[in-house]
């Protein structure tokens, strides 16, 4: 949506959140992905980012690659850290899309929490705020001093949202992970392991991050809403790997009612077939094809001409489809594979056959129903350039949302945070930027310590 | 203990994953959660798992574990009468969920706009496959083609084979989620006297701003006009799944800053003599990588997984093992931290569910409530709303209870 064409929000239509102010000491991916929700319904988040030192799996600034590099990596498919045009510039750490995909709606104050001046700037900035949220490994959090019990007394009304990947005690409590690695741990990964494969070949999916992500943010929500009742601030842990449990909670009762653990589905559907992925033309194309009805195999085969499949007598019902269905995903991709996935989805929906085209990343950039949607925003970062990112996922009839303020560079807010927000003089302000500990680039120390 | 959600009524509309989703983790932290089913009740009790594989409405896991917290009328939509008690009902609600297909709402006239009038604190949230607008609005959808076209399925899997979608329902609970949020988002508004609002989720749009693989993965297809794609297992040293002695683990050891003390763990600590050793993972040569992966199968085959996890885990180095479910509940772990809470159900009877997401330090959670059998209050809701017991039977009669 261009700005000349948003329209009003009335006092009564507001965005929830505003008025709410955040710090956010996230790192990666999971505890970002909370922020950016919250920031997308209002919320003043406020990012605490150090230049005195690298926080790694964030910025993508660990690492800086050449445009040779980069483009060896999309020559692989590994497009995650990749910056526009393959160009890493001078700022790298302004233009990785795993960041700039959640920064937008916040604003970057450069500070280091570990330092006694950092320390000093974090404590007027929670006084300041409603909400922090955090996600690093609790040890992290408890060297630094910075646990709910020290911030309270800071602000009593606080809510701290920490979010390990396992949790503020048990045995795994300091393990380090990534939403793939707790996917793996919960038993996730299995599950999806192809049912003739192997864990190994269903590499990482993140998952685990994006629930965490909602879960968070759902949690701040209640937690206000419960604040402004009550007038209690209070500590949420929310460990990775246990708001991912629900999200496998049929499994999970499965063997605690049969002892039974879920094996390898892969695609596979427990009562329904053909219900999987299947080729069409072109190299790696591919159709979603879901079944539950004699009615609708019918139609299917009837779509595809496929006269052998409708009248052999193995996928005559829903049972026996289920019990051969190797044999009739084996027949099914043959046939498929004859068809374009675009004309083929179209035409099994007319006759009410649930299909889907797989999307890769590009076409899913292209998709009309997005478009028309328009869920696709426009933004424009200065020296990094005008692209089209992600927007908001769910929409409110009366109440039109857009992304207000493009993804944040490094410190970008420093001198309106400092003097404007926390109280800073001018001079004090400048003598920080003078030592180094406040800035919108990191330290040339940080930078030459790079590989 | 006053619970975080204590007081906000919500009418439930919803079958299936996501819409119970939204509205159970509603009800498990204190909302009022009333279930409306059609009379033969939320396909889910017919889908499992049940006791020893005999189905039984009221003892399917996903229906029981989807609905904790809940209490369950039926109602018959399709009845002039069933309508007319649900719009009464909603005149009695804070929030509304449902999962009609996109123009339901107005054919049963119980649209946002009827709804709100004369009640602008209402929140009506509807989950569709592909939204309330658009040329795909009609279209149906189901948790793997809806994986397929707006999620990252296409980049799960093996490069030499079909991708693979995500486990299970995790498209729906993920919608359900973002459902849920956006509701209490609405009256949070509304408790701090603003409006309440029609909230359209669909599916597909959650599932294309799933944060990671697909939000970094779109941004990254806007910034290099290239897709992520899927990629070979074993690829890159040390990273990624290998086979231990019992099972596989995921440990992310090469090219990072934790390698040296990887390579102490295995015994080779020689490897970080080598020119390669500090370079990016897809930057070592062959020869390193085989060096590297010849001693680390060897030294996962005599390890088993969780003991390569927590050696590795010492060195900072992140990584997690590939658990079952069996695993998974016998954990000491999660055990110890009381993940898991014993429900008693009157008809399903005790049996142990995934418990509380969030440990919250002013409002834990309280112990749940099972499951609701079929119908289990609409007498006690229809009495509520003015209904004389004596009318029960003709509303029974005529297939609108």
């Amino acid at each position: 949506m261009t700005s000349d064409a948003r329209p009003e929000r009335d006092a009564a239509h507001r965005l929830p959140l505003e008025g709410i102010r955040v710090a956010d000491i996230t790192v990666v991916w999971a505890g970002p992905h909370v922020t950016q929700l919250l920031g997308e319904w209002g919320a003043d988040i406020v990012r605490v980012e150090p230049v005195t030192t690298i926080q790694p799996y964030s910025r993508g600034a660990e690492r800086i690659s050449t445009e040779a590099q980069y483009r060896y990596m999309g020559s692989t498919g590994v497009t995650m850290g990749i910056p526009p045009d393959f160009d890493p510039g001078k700022d790298p750490w302004n233009r990785s899309p795993a960041f700039n995909s959640h920064a937008r709606n916040k604003r970057s104050m450069a500070c280091d929490i570990r330092l006694p001046e950092g320390r000093e700037a974090f404590f007027r900035l929670i006084e300041q705020c409603d909400v922090i949220v955090e996600n690093n490994v609790p040890e992290t959090i408890e060297r630094a001093k910075i646990t709910y019990e020290i911030l309270r007394e800071v602000n009593p009304r606080l809510i701290m949202l920490r979010m390990p990947a396992y949790g503020l005690s048990g045995p795994y409590k300091n393990y380090r992970g990534f939403g793939t690695h707790v996917e793996g741990m919960i038993g996730h990964h299995l599950i999806r392991t192809y049912d003739d494969g192997t864990p190994d070949e269903t590499g990482d999916a993140y998952t685990a991050d994006a629930i965490a992500g909602v879960m968070g943010a759902w949690a701040v929500t209640a937690a206000l809403r419960h604040r402004a009742r009550t007038g209690h601030g209070q500590q949420i842990e929310m460990p990775l790997a246990e708001s991912f449990l629900p999200v496998i909670g049929e499994y999970i009762m499965d063997y605690t009612m049969n002892r039974r653990a879920t094996g390898q589905q892969g695609n596979r559907h427990p009562a329904r077939a053909p219900h999987g992925i299947y080729p069409t033309t072109g190299a790696d194309q591919w159709i979603a094809i879901d079944v539950a009805s004699d009615e609708e195999f019918g139609a299917l085969c009837g779509v595809l001409g496929a006269h052998a499949l409708a009248t052999d007598e193995r996928f005559r019902t829903a049972g026996g489809r289920v019990e051969q269905r190797t044999a009739l995903d084996a027949a099914l991709g043959e046939v498929t594979r004859g068809f374009d996935k675009e004309e083929l989805f179209h035409a099994l929906q007319a006759v009410g056959v649930v299909a889907g085209p797989v999307h890769n990343d590009v076409e899913a950039t292209r998709s009309p129903q997005l478009e028309a949607r328009g869920f696709f925003e426009e933004l424009t970062m200065e020296g990094v350039g005008t692209h089209r990112y992600p927007g908001i996922f769910t929409k409110w009839a009366n109440t039109p949302n857009w992304i207000r303020t493009p993804p944040v560079k490094l410190g970008e807010h420093n001198q309106e945070i400092y003097v404007d927000l926390l109280g800073y003089s001018q001079e004090e302000y400048d003598a920080l930027c003078a030592r180094g500990l406040v800035g919108t680039t990191y330290t040339p120390e940080v930078l030459r310590g790079r590989d | 203990m006053t619970q975080m959600l204590e007081g906000i009524r919500v009418l439930e509309f919803a079958t299936n994953v996501a819409g119970p989703f939204a509205g159970k983790l509603l009800a498990d932290y204190g909302a009022e959660v009333l279930k409306v089913e059609p009379l033969t009740g939320d396909p889910s009790r017919q889908t499992g798992p049940f006791p020893d594989d005999i189905p039984h409405p009221e003892k399917s896991g996903l229906f029981l574990h989807l609905n904790t917290n809940k209490q369950s009328m039926t109602l018959n939509l399709e009845a002039e009468e069933g309508r007319v008690i649900a719009r009464r009902l909603i005149g009695h609600a804070d929030v509304v969920i449902d999962d009609f297909r996109p123009g339901l709402l107005d054919d049963y006239e119980m649209h946002y706009e009827a709804m709100s009038a004369g009640h602008p604190d209402l929140i009506m949230a509807s989950i569709t496959p592909f939204g309330q607008s658009g040329p795909w609005r009609d279209y149906a959808g189901s948790e793997i083609t809806l994986q397929a076209m707006g999620g990252p399925l296409h980049g799960n899997g093996a490069p030499n084979r079909e991708p693979a979608k995500l486990g299970g329902n995790t498209a729906h609970y993920h919608a359900g989620l973002a459902t849920s949020l956006a509701i209490l988002l609405a009256r949070f508004r509304v408790e701090a006297g603003g409006a309440g609002d029609w909230i359209d989720q669909s599916v597909y749009e959650a599932q294309a701003g799933f944060r990671d693989r697909r939000t970094i993965s779109l941004t990254a297809a806007a910034y290099s006009g290239l897709s992520n794609t899927r990629q070979p297992p074993g690829g890159r040293a040390a990273m990624g799944v290998r086979p231990a002695i019992d099972g596989y683990v995921n440990i992310f050891a090469g090219g990072t800053k934790h390698f040296d003390g990887f390579l102490d763990e295995i015994g080779r600590p020689d490897l970080k003599e080598h020119p390669d050793f500090g370079k990016q993972v897809h930057e070592y040569s062959a020869e390193y990588q085989q060096e590297i992966e010849g001693s680390y199968l060897a030294w996962l085959f005599a390890t088993p997984k969780l003991e390569a996890i927590a050696r590795t885990q010492r060195h900072g180095i992140l990584g997690g093992a590939i658990m079952s479910t069996e695993d998974l509940v016998n954990d000491p772990h999660y055990r110890g931290r009381g993940v898991w809470e014993t429900i008693d159900h009157p008809i399903a009877g005790p049996l142990e569910y995934p418990g509380r997401q969030l440990i919250l330090s002013d409002s834990p959670k309280a112990p749940a409530r099972p499951a609701p059998p079929l119908g289990a209050h609409t007498v006690d809701v229809l009495t509520q709303l003015g209904y004389d017991r004596a009318a029960l039977p003709r509303l029974r009669a005529q297939g609108v209870i």
